[in-house]
């Protein structure tokens, strides 16, 4: 409170203030307070009458109010209740305005006033109720926000405002966005059957989830039951009870709810009632030892209702006559029956072009997804694959690459610099990496697969833990340029994020890298050479040491590349590279050890594989990632040198 | 390990001595992983409770002793938390124990901490199903975060399909099955309700993602609800954001992603998802603001707060309350005092510990923010904390009160107690 005092006491020093104390007459304020505590609420259930009552005020000022409350400026007085809008001056200090005249009141401590936080339900009705503000607003940039509110919470009231508002548009963009939006609007609001029809056989073929979510609700059906199917045009489809679509307890439900039916009652339930009514050795004149069959009692209980001391209810032979004396049938509840039947034809039509889209949109996911686990595994590919170690510690260089990515993102700003650099600074890291590791450790235990397994797998725990303890092991951004941000929308259930597209870009980039350097190089030559026979290699001149160093580099290096492209798209953390250690084995061993057509092959079908499966199952991830590894290991079975096996002497060696 | 010779020689020391009335110093039991994958959550504990052990000392400790704390490493191994909590208990004679933070660890120290009758304060937000006599749960019962924020989702947001991804272990599972039955008993068919687990550290999220935005086809709106846990959700949100789904479109309320977890992300994709916990570091109180002032002066500028602090916060205080109101740091005796213990939060009100050794406390609906943290939106009433979930048929029966009835799970039909010992 001296604060306060201090601050209003240098106010009124230092500054010629025209008033501290606020118009609480004004005609918008007193509006406000008449609906003062459903504002301070700003609960989406009991908010709509203040919004109106603003929206339609015809007030100059109705508009300001709405967009600062919708963007959280207004503040309330906590003890006077006045509304006031604000801009925070610090995290204690607010300056407050008053609405009526926009002037402006003074600073205060945050303490005494409340600021209101419409949740985004709430401005999103406030948004709806801005419409009419925005839709002609010289601001492009407003009539945007306008069509996006219209899209998110559409109301009758938008149609008519919009159908205003098409012709005057110049902004060519907009101005389809309109016209889709009034077609839309009229299928849900349109006045005339005919009109509506219109617009819907518009949207032959339409891809947009906003069609569908428009046309959708007027197909909609409700189950109903007669004795015999009625001649009415809103009737459609007969279904039968105990099918899928309808369920014997659903269906009877529905005779129960029309009233052709009485309650059922439960065996038990029917066991109790007969028991408490009893009387000499007999109920309703039925011996109870005779109660021994379901019909017995059923007739007993028929009888105590008949006699008024039970309540009627149905037994398992009423709801099976019942069921069998009514025919089921749907109607349409969401629109008139012509408009519903002229939705059903362009939905169907549009059903199957979905089901196109899907496959197509799923088949970029695979692609994608198998570009991925072909960049993870080409250095596998190399490793494993040419020099036949098995380096456990493989996923170690693709984080150790992710990581020198993030370190280049902290000393160069600018994102597409940083990737750019970070690209070969992973490449040359990661080579050294590998050429230390193979000085070190592999080169003592060529031929021996079991120690090497034992050792790189050491390695690749020791590695995970130093990451950790250098970077922690909360996952760490490594943001895309923002050229990379987003996604190529095709339609609306077609769509790739870019950073995908250059995923599979790098992919294609590494195999014709890898390609030249095996085929067209004096080191692929020489790689070869060592492989197949190293003794002869040796006598030829060439040092098998040095390639083999060279080779594990080149591979450990590819493998750091992989590394910053992987961390673009998902995350980087410590533990990264276990997640695809296994894929990328999975993908070398199926493709065909020692050729990389083979891993290109390879990663296809696991990524095809595993998004299939996904596809089949969507409700469990982890499931599908289970049965593709079952799978491979039976398609190991048939083929146990993978897809393109080696032949002659390069399988020997 | 200079730490663990040092303990060792304070303990042959200790033990030398005659016995006192009360034995000082008051040992503290810190479980909490200090390396392995939970490192990141759990230091940021521990560092938590060294700060209340220095803060309560220099308050002159509690019935005239020093307080000490007994760090122990049980490095995110979830057999190693049930041998280090022995080893606390019956080594260092610890007279209380703040620690764990996943569930499977709780289980793994919970016949532990039973049998040598100890103390634990567990912190985090949990799935329920489960009272101890010995544990006092500080973190949200499901009632306490999931329900509150769905019920938001439903009155609030008017969503009426809803997509719950969870990963793949106990926690996700057990909410989630929760939320499909509390759904279903609110009226939305289970054609609306869109179920998917994902492995821990998944990252390939275009095709649920999809999936998700499918969902909109026949014109309801849809939310999502994430018990997602740690770094997958990086690569979720990010997978989300070039979708180009905007919080507007279609809302996701995550139960795990809090201020810390957010520290590595860039958010201003995210901007408009929304968390439910009992405490965000944004709540504009005094004590809250001192609080926030005390760890970043300790712990560096750029360090957050977050939910669990808050929970071993009003543990601790409660604890000692507690045990200055029975003169004793003896279990039973500070169990005993522990029922309607009351200690202001951090974000204002009071939170209050219950018989079911539950908390009952607001519940917070905060919005991202670019700058990584949460606008407090919404605010429910005090919420009292409930052991067995009213939403699933099977423990609908149970309920759990050690004051009274004695019984953690208590059958109210056949009003008989299930058991006393916990059989996980």
């Amino acid at each position: 409170m001296t604060r306060f005092l201090t601050i209003a006491m240098i106010w009124v020093c230092a500054l010629v203030v025209p008033t501290l104390a606020q118009d609480a007459d004004a005609p918008i304020q007193k509006l406000l307070q008449e609906h003062g505590d459903i504002i301070a609420k700003s609960s989406r259930k009991t908010i709509a009458p203040a919004i109106d009552a603003l929206a339609t005020s015809g007030m100059p000022e109705a508009l300001a109010v709405l967009e600062r409350w919708q963007s959280k400026e207004v503040w309330r007085h906590k003890e006077t209740g006045l509304f006031v809008w604000a801009e925070e001056i610090d995290r204690d200090t607010i300056r407050i305005f008053d609405f009526a005249g926009d002037a402006q009141i003074g600073e205060a401590v945050d303490k005494d006033y409340k600021q209101l936080k419409p949740n985004s339900g709430v401005r999103g009705m406030i948004g709806a109720a801005l419409v009419q503000f925005q839709l002609n607003d010289p601001d492009p940039v407003n009539r945007l926000k306008a069509l996006t509110a219209i899209e998110r919470d559409p109301e009758a009231s938008h149609l008519l405002a919009l159908r205003g508002a098409v012709e005057t548009e110049d902004d060519p963009a907009l101005k389809i966005r309109k016209e889709r939006l009034e077609r839309l609007l009229t299928i849900r609001y349109g006045e005339t059957d005919a009109e509506r029809i219109e617009a819907i056989e518009g949207f032959q073929g339409d891809l947009g989830v906003d069609a569908r979510a428009a046309l959708n609700p007027l197909v909609r059906t409700k189950v109903e039951a007669a004795t015999v199917l009625p001649d009415a045009p809103d009737v459609v489809g007969v279904v039968t009870p105990g099918s899928d679509a309808l369920s014997r307890e659903a269906a009877f439900a529905t005779l129960v709810e029309a009233g052709l039916a009485a309650q059922p009652i439960s065996r038990g339930d029917q066991r109790a009632a007969l028991v408490a009514n009893i009387s000499n050795g007999a109920v309703a004149g039925i011996q109870v030892a005779d109660l021994n069959s379901e019909a017995s009692r059923d007739l007993a209980y028929a009888e105590l209702a008949r006699q008024g001391l039970v309540e009627a209810a149905a037994t398992q032979s009423d709801i099976d006559a019942a069921l069998d004396s009514h025919v089921f049938y749907g109607r349409f509840i969401g629109a008139p029956p012509n408009v519903a039947l002229a939705a059903g034809t362009v939905l169907g039509g549009i059903e199957n072009k979905v089901g196109f889209n899907q496959t197509i949109d799923l088949a970029l996911d695979a692609l994608s997804l198998g570009s991925i686990y072909f960049l993870a595994a080409i250095g596998l590919a190399i490793t494993f694959g040419v020099m036949r170690v098995i380096n456990m510690a493989h996923g170690e260089f693709i984080m150790m690459g992710a990581y020198t990515g993030f370190v280049v993102q902290q000393i160069i700003p600018d994102y597409t610099i940083s990737i750019l650099v970070a690209l070969p600074t992973a490449f040359i890291v990661t080579f050294l990496a590998g050429v230390a590791m193979e000085r070190l450790v592999i080169r003592w235990l060529y031929h021996r697969p079991l120690e090497t397994l034992l050792a790189t797998f050491g390695i690749s725990i020791a590695l995970q833990q130093i990451a950790k303890n250098i970077f922690g092991t909360q996952a760490r951004p490594l943001t895309s340029p923002d050229w990379l941000d987003g996604s190529l929308v095709i339609n609306d259930i077609v769509a790739i994020s870019y950073i995908r597209i250059a995923i599979f870009v790098l992919a294609l980039m590494f195999l014709a890298l890898f390609l030249f350097v095996m085929n067209r190089t004096r080191l692929g030559l020489e790689v070869r050479a060592v492989t197949q026979n190293p003794r002869m290699a040796a006598s030829m001149g060439i040092n098998p040491d040095r390639i083999n160093m060279l080779t594990f580099g080149f591979g450990s290096g590819i493998a750091g590349i992989a590394g910053v492209a992987i961390g673009l798209y998902a995350k980087v953390t410590s533990e990264m590279g276990a997640d695809y250690i296994v894929q990328s084995f999975m993908t070398v061993v199926v493709g065909g050890v020692g050729n990389i057509w083979g891993t290109l092959l390879g990663a296809t079908l696991v990524g095809t594989l595993q998004k299939s499966i996904e596809w089949l199952n969507p409700s469990n991830t982890l499931a599908a990632q289970t049965y593709m590894i079952l799978f491979i290991i039976l398609f190991i079975q048939f083929r146990p040198r993978g897809i393109i096996a080696l032949k002659g002497r390069a399988a020997e060696a | 390990m200079n730490k663990l010779t040092l303990a060792a020689a304070a303990l042959l020391s200790i033990a030398a001595l005659p016995a006192l009335a009360q034995d000082c110093p008051i040992k503290v039991g810190v479980l909490h992983s200090l390396s392995g994958t939970m490192a990141i959550s759990e230091t940021t504990l521990k560092d938590t409770m060294e700060m209340l052990v220095e803060q309560q000392n220099a308050a002159g400790g509690v019935l005239g002793c020093e307080l000490e704390a007994v760090v122990v490493d049980p490095a995110s191994d979830w057999p190693l938390f049930a041998e280090k909590a022995r080893e606390l208990l019956s080594v260092h004679e610890v007279d209380v124990i703040f620690g764990n933070w996943t569930s499977v660890s709780r289980k793994s120290v919970l016949p532990v901490i039973e049998e040598l009758n100890g103390l634990l304060f567990y912190p985090v937000q949990y799935e329920g199903e489960e009272s101890s006599k010995n544990v006092f749960y500080t973190g949200a019962a499901p009632n306490q975060q999931a329900i509150p924020a769905t019920d938001y989702f439903l009155e609030e947001l008017g969503v009426e399909k809803f997509a719950l991804l969870g990963t793949d272990y106990v926690y996700p599972r057990t909410t989630n099955n929760i939320l499909e039955s509390y759904l279903k008993s609110k009226g939305i068919a289970a054609d609306d309700i869109f179920v998917n687990y994902t492995p821990f550290g998944h990252s390939d999220w275009s095709k649920i993602v999809a999936d998700v935005t499918a969902l909109g086809a026949d014109g309801k709106k849809v939310g999502v609800i994430s018990t997602i846990n740690g770094d997958a959700n990086v690569g979720f949100y990010k997978e989300l954001a070039a979708a180009g789904i905007s919080a507007d479109d279609i809302p996701v309320v995550a139960f795990s992603v809090g201020e810390e977890e957010l520290s590595g992300l860039d958010t201003s994709n995210l901007v408009g998802h929304l968390a439910a916990w009992n405490y965000f570091q944004s709540a504009d109180t005094e004590a809250n603001d001192a609080w926030v002032a005390a760890w970043k002066e300790r712990m560096g500028e750029e360090r957050v707060t977050n939910d669990p602090m808050e929970a071993h916060y009003i543990g601790f205080n409660m604890w000692v309350n507690a045990a200055t109101a029975a003169g004793s740091t003896e279990v039973d005796a500070v169990r005993t005092a522990m029922y309607g213990q009351e200690f202001p939060n951090l974000t204002g009100g009071t939170a209050v510990m219950l018989p079911n050794h539950h908390l009952a406390k607001p519940v917070l609906i905060g919005e991202i923010q670019e700058d990584g943290q949460f606008d407090i939106i919404s605010e429910t009433d005090v919420v009292p904390g409930d052991a067995w979930t009213d939403f699933l048929p099977e423990s609908a029966v149970l309920v759990s009160d050690w004051q009274e009835l004695g019984c953690g799970m208590y059958n109210t039909q056949t009003e008989s107690c299930v058991q006393l010992k916990s059989n996980y």
